[in-house]
């Protein structure tokens, strides 16, 4: 006669990124039920942002996605730009891309390091983490913070790039290039972690078109859909990249393609270098001091391509000092919370840890 | 031509006509009475916008109305596309979407946490993300977080018996 057990994963635990609850009702080791508690992170974000002016909520965005906050200002300046139809001269949009490129392969060197983490390789997070902490130096020396650079505004970006800061970027592409070998051993030819992932989370394409995942979780399926090449956003219509795909739709697939999405990250950087025209790198959105600017009545929907997948904003505006309302569409919010309800049962204790990394699962986003 | 206004064309001849207002190329918002939205969802998705994006509310406070927001967007042509309708304020009920999209159900139980609105058909409308929350909800522009801080997180003051241990008088 079995019984069911109710385990709590969370709210913190060295498998979730940031806090957020999974309650799991398991028999012996076998998770038969499960099911999400968010709300440990949630800070109000969207109605603070009602309540202050369009620039100052710079402030507020990049720390709604904790590991990669770029996307978040990309994506509402986008908005807010679409809203007054203001032309973002060229060199930012270039700029741009540097920014977001270098926060993927930040936020995905992260997101391998969780695999180490979950697998009890911890070498693989260290590795990792020591190679994102070069592309927070670099942040550091564009925008004078490591995390959260409120550096993308609407209009462009704050100011432009520091003299010789591309042959730093393009030694780190080189030094990131020159670790594939010793990555590609510890992590996709790894006896352990192809044994541990092999086969697990599967998702099929039926159930990731139903759910509604994007990104990764989409790719490893087998389709390319990548919103960087269907609604191509900044420059990204103007360099060639790939978009790589899995047929499998397992874990190991997912964080696969994570990796060979880094390679496809540096090849357009290196493109961007070569190619960055010179010229202004911002635009005014309307006339005045940034703090008193007014962005026309209207509503719109802007996404971009983040590291998880779709991440958009929602913004009205009813043509006055402040935001209307906003609303952050977090690229786990399917996955975390219909994906675990749905999909989690059937897996072991050990390895839920690794299905939500795998997942793409990032409870601040969800939150908000 | 785009193909997204021959899709609108296709459903508005099944559906009958409703108002359409481009917001950029790639971009469209149209305006769907509460109850066609079921039908015309479903005429959507079938003729390419199958993924939901988001489902997302707007407290029009002055015109006594929620707008409710579904945002769908189309993999093949990279096309978004914004259904807004809208519910009085003083009887929010509108149906649900989950049997189109299942994900739907914790985008509407986001949006009635947050706004209030009813979504009929919906099992699963209890608290998602805010724990013991007795005012209304929060995201209605009637609510003042500035009101709710200071009743429920006052200033306090802080004197020096707060410094007892460690930079106390001992020391």
């Amino acid at each position: 006669m079995s019984k069911e057990v109710k385990l709590f994963l969370g709210p913190n635990h060295p498998g979730m990124h940031g806090n957020s609850s999974v309650h799991l009702y398991v028999e012996g080791d076998t998770v038969v039920r499960a099911r999400l508690v968010p709300g440990f992170l949630h800070r109000g974000f969207e109605k603070l942002m009602e309540r202050r002016g369009w620039m100052q909520n710079l402030a507020l965005i990049p720390r709604i996605c904790v590991p990669e906050p770029d996307i978040n200002e990309a994506v509402y300046a986008m908005a807010v730009e679409a809203l007054s139809g203001t032309e973002v001269p060229e060199r930012a949009q270039w700029i741009r891309m540097i920014i977001l490129e270098l926060a993927r392969i930040a936020s995905h060197l992260m997101a391998l390091g969780g695999v180490g983490g979950s697998t009890g390789l911890y070498t693989i997070s260290h590795w990792t983490l020591a190679d994102r902490d070069r592309i927070l130096d670099i942040f550091e020396k564009i925008t004078g913070a490591r995390i959260y650079h409120m550096y993308i505004v609407p209009g462009g970006v704050r100011k432009d790039l520091p003299e010789g800061i591309e042959s730093e970027i393009v030694e780190f592409l080189d030094y990131i290039e020159s670790r594939s070998d010793e990555f590609e051993n510890l992590l996709l030819k790894n006896r352990i972690i192809r044994t541990r992932t092999e086969g697990l989370a599967l998702l099929t394409r039926e159930e990731a078109l139903e759910i509604g995942v994007t990104g990764v979780g989409l790719r490893a399926t087998g389709l390319p859909y990548d919103i960087r090449k269907i609604d191509p956003y900044a420059k990204y219509d103007s360099v060639v990249f790939d978009v790589p795909t899995a047929t499998e739709g397992d874990a190991f697939a997912r964080f696969t393609l994570k990796y060979y999405e880094m390679k496809q990250s540096i090849r357009i950087l290196r493109q961007v270098i070569e190619k960055m025209p010179e010229g202004p790198v911002n635009a005014k959105i309307s006339s005045g001091s940034a703090l008193r600017w007014r962005v026309p009545e209207g509503t719109v929907y802007t996404h971009i391509e983040s590291s998880r997948g779709e991440y958009g904003y929602f913004v009205v505006s009813d043509g006055g000092e402040k935001p209307y309302r906003i609303n952050v569409r977090g690229a786990s919010f399917p996955q975390g919370l219909y994906g675990v309800e749905r999909l989690l049962a059937g897996t072991r204790i050990e390895d839920v840890a690794l299905w939500l990394t795998t997942m793409d699962f990032c409870p601040p986003e969800i939150d908000r | 031509m785009n193909s997204m206004n021959e899709i609108l064309k296709e459903v508005m001849a099944i559906s009958g006509e409703f108002s359409v207002k481009e917001v950029t190329a790639r971009e469209s918002i149209i305006f769907v009475e509460t109850s066609r939205l079921n039908a015309i969802l479903e005429i959507l998705k079938r003729k390419g916008f199958s993924h939901l994006s988001l489902i997302t509310g707007v407290d029009r406070i002055e015109d006594g109305v929620f707008e409710v927001f579904y945002t769908l967007f189309r993999w093949e042509t990279g096309e978004a596309l914004l259904v807004k309708s809208s519910v009085s304020r003083d009887a929010p009920v509108i149906t649900t979407v989950m049997h189109l999209w299942p994900t739907a159900r914790f985008y509407e139980r986001d949006v009635h946490e947050f706004f209030g609105i009813v979504f009929d058909g919906n099992p699963d409308l209890k608290p998602l993300i805010l724990e013991n929350w007795k005012e209304i909800p929060p995201m209605r522009k009637d609510f003042d977080p500035q009101k709710y801080s200071n009743e429920h997180f006052p200033d306090r003051h802080y004197g020096s018996e707060f410094l007892v241990e460690g930079g106390g008088e001992n020391e």
